[in-house]
């Protein structure tokens, strides 16, 4: 025997002991490798990494249910990207948003994919009795808003600079968060009297708020926009599911959850009866959208009218009526009658 | 032919080359260890140059984050020296059943997650949490103010102080106090000439963790005080916002210099307070001062 085998054997380091720890350090090298492997992008076949607007955390998961998806307000989503978070897409709430990251080449081209509505939420019990926008400028009133850096929150102020309530509201703001989902779980848990959310927030917490619409007139434009990111590993997977939310079942069912059919919908007038009548009397037109009508006007004279359903209007000749086309109007545009009627005595 | 003696046993020592190995292994887990910590702090102040961080303290943002800061620190600071001198003092001083309870008790928001301890102060003192309604009637309103970030600020570094002056009120010398006591003080003086000067360093070590704890506090605030510039908008909820504004990567880093400042100067000070304090005063039985 060797004097160093007796070294080993006395201090207890036998071949076979030392074989095994060999073992484990092989091992652990082994799994620091692979581990460190395991945070290279992979090539994914089960499902791509989805960063989206918060307000579509209901909807995108129904589109394409084998993804990963990353829901925050769309402002954070820009800084993490740019950052070099690991998205294969981009959805955000607004089209400025993916604007600016298309001109840092962040991402491809976006693509308009959806657009929404701007409501007033309170919680169910209203402890300030809002009805109306203007209501929110009561004193004592606490307004929970999104900052301006989300799409909700630059919405909200569109909003009050259309209608000029900007500084009258701003006092009775008490919050601003960083998501349309916070501001909504602030006012359904009745932390605060109203908060500015999308339509299809409101939807989800129905037994908790109630909705409070703004006026049609200084309804903000808001469309959401999407894109594939370019550090993407998985161009032909992120491309598809693009395609896929902006395929019809896609988009049914971004409506079927409330969003809003990317053409707004234009009134169009298919009859109307009778083509003869008097002052005081009532005609009826049929066609499509006339959901939202604004105004219906003969021949420039506006009309009382009744929208029964998205397909018929009831209207009633005015007193000064004069014979003419008929005109209905909606926010996104209006509709001519091809054919006059003639109003009698 | 000499007489050798078979390998007697001598302590086995490690070959020269295994000790340089060894050695080599420990500095460099050190080395690593101190770039590790000391990377991130000087980043924020070399990512961007340094007159992008001085222009930007004049960013309104900034200002008003201080100004929120510093006022709710001090006011929370405040009340964590008066409730916390008091509880520390008499949980160092009494023994009773339950002692130990109270004192977990009074622990558990230092292991809390602070978004945990967010909405628990929400629920219990938020509008419709348990006391929101005698709030209410009494018209305090503690949501989305000032109010709702000294609470949060004072919950979740109030038991740092607390945790320390017990430790330092255990640490004052019994006999002293006997002695002041025999040679007429009554309580209330011997209490403020004598316990609390013995126990000073430990005090003032405490309030400079607490501090800065308190400075550092985000997930209870946002979480309970909600993030209003110039109203609850503390320094960390500012670098928060500011990350994700478009173009805001400068800002946020000029209040993160900040808070790394300011948390240095406190951890400083903190130590010379101590320090001076162990020599020149001596705490008796145990002049241990952990600055945990």
């Amino acid at each position: 025997m060797s004097a160093g085998t007796r070294r080993a054997r006395r201090s207890g380091r036998t071949p076979a002991r030392r074989l095994a720890s060999a073992a484990v350090v092989a091992a652990l090298c082994v799994g620091l490798t692979a581990a460190s492997g395991a945070a290279q992008p992979q090539r994914s076949a089960a499902g791509i990494t989805v960063y989206a607007a918060a307000s579509l955390t209901q909807a995108f998961p129904v589109i394409a249910p084998g993804n990963t998806y990353s829901f925050a307000g769309s402002n954070t989503l820009e800084a993490q990207i740019a950052n070099g978070a690991p998205a294969d897409v981009f959805a955000s709430a607004n089209t400025s948003i993916p604007a600016a990251m298309y001109a840092q080449g962040l991402i491809e081209k976006p693509v308009d994919f959806t657009r929404n509505t701007l409501v007033i939420v309170v919680p169910k019990s209203n402890p300030a009795g809002i009805h109306s926008i203007y209501d929110l400028t009561k004193p004592g009133v606490s307004i929970d808003i999104a900052n301006s850096a989300v799409p909700v929150g630059s919405y909200t102020l569109q909003v009050w600079n259309q209608m000029g309530l900007t500084s009258a509201l701003m006092p009775n703001v008490v919050s601003q968060e960083t998501d349309v989902t916070t501001v909504l779980s602030k006012i359904a848990s009745n932390q605060a009297d109203a908060g500015f959310v999308y339509s299809t927030d409101a939807e989800t917490v129905p037994t908790q708020v109630t909705v409070i619409p703004v006026p049609a007139w200084a309804q903000p434009k808001v469309v959401y926009a999407m894109a594939v990111v370019t550090k993407s590993p998985n161009q032909a997977a992120a491309q598809a599911f693009v395609n896929q939310v902006l395929s019809a079942s896609g988009q049914a069912v971004m409506r079927k959850f409330g969003f809003l059919p990317l053409t707004a919908p234009v009134p169009a007038i298919a009859a109307v009866k009778p083509l003869q009548t008097k002052r005081g009397g009532t005609v009826t037109l049929t066609g499509t959208n006339f959901s939202g009508t604004t105004s219906v006007t003969i021949a420039g004279v506006a009309a009382m009218f009744k929208v029964v359903s998205s397909g018929k209007i009831v209207l009633t000749v005015p007193p000064k009526a004069k014979s003419g086309a008929i005109t209905v109007t909606n926010p996104n545009g209006n509709a001519i009658s091809i054919k006059k009627i003639t109003i009698g005595a | 032919m000499v007489a050798t003696t078979p390998p007697a046993a001598v302590p086995r020592r490690a070959s020269p080359t295994a000790r340089m190995l060894l050695t080599l292994g420990f500095f460099l887990l050190v080395l690593t260890t101190l770039a590790f910590i000391a990377l991130p702090i000087v980043a924020i102040f070399v990512h961007v140059a340094p007159s992008t961080l001085l222009h930007e303290l004049t960013n309104p943002l900034v200002l008003d984050a201080l100004v929120v800061s510093a006022k709710t620190t001090l006011i929370s600071q405040a009340l964590i020296l008066v409730f916390g001198t008091a509880t520390a003092y008499f949980l160092a001083s009494r023994r009773f059943r339950g002692r130990s309870l109270a004192i977990t008790l009074i622990e558990l928001p230092i292991v809390l997650p602070p978004a945990a301890a967010g909405l628990g102060l929400l629920v219990a003192f938020g509008r419709v949490g348990l006391l929101g309604s005698t709030f209410d009637a009494l018209g305090i309103n503690v949501a989305f103010n000032q109010a709702a970030v000294v609470l949060a600020v004072t919950f979740v570094a109030g038991p740092f102080y607390v945790r320390q002056g017990i430790a330092a009120f255990e640490s004052v010398d019994e006999t002293m106090v006997a002695a002041s006591r025999t040679l007429g003080a009554g309580p209330l003086r011997t209490f403020s000439r004598v316990t609390v000067p013995l126990a000073a360093g430990g005090l003032a070590a405490g309030q400079a963790i607490a501090m800065a704890r308190g400075l550092g506090e985000f997930g209870a605030t946002i979480m309970f005080a909600g993030s209003l510039q110039g109203r609850t908008q503390t320094l960390p909820l500012a670098v928060y916002y500011a990350f994700e504004l478009p173009n805001g990567l400068d800002v946020a880093l000029a209040i993160s210099a900040i808070l790394t400042l300011v948390s240095l100067a406190i951890l400083l000070t903190a130590k010379v307070i101590s320090g001076s304090y162990l020599f020149r005063r001596g705490t008796g039985r145990n002049p241990t001062v952990a600055l945990d």
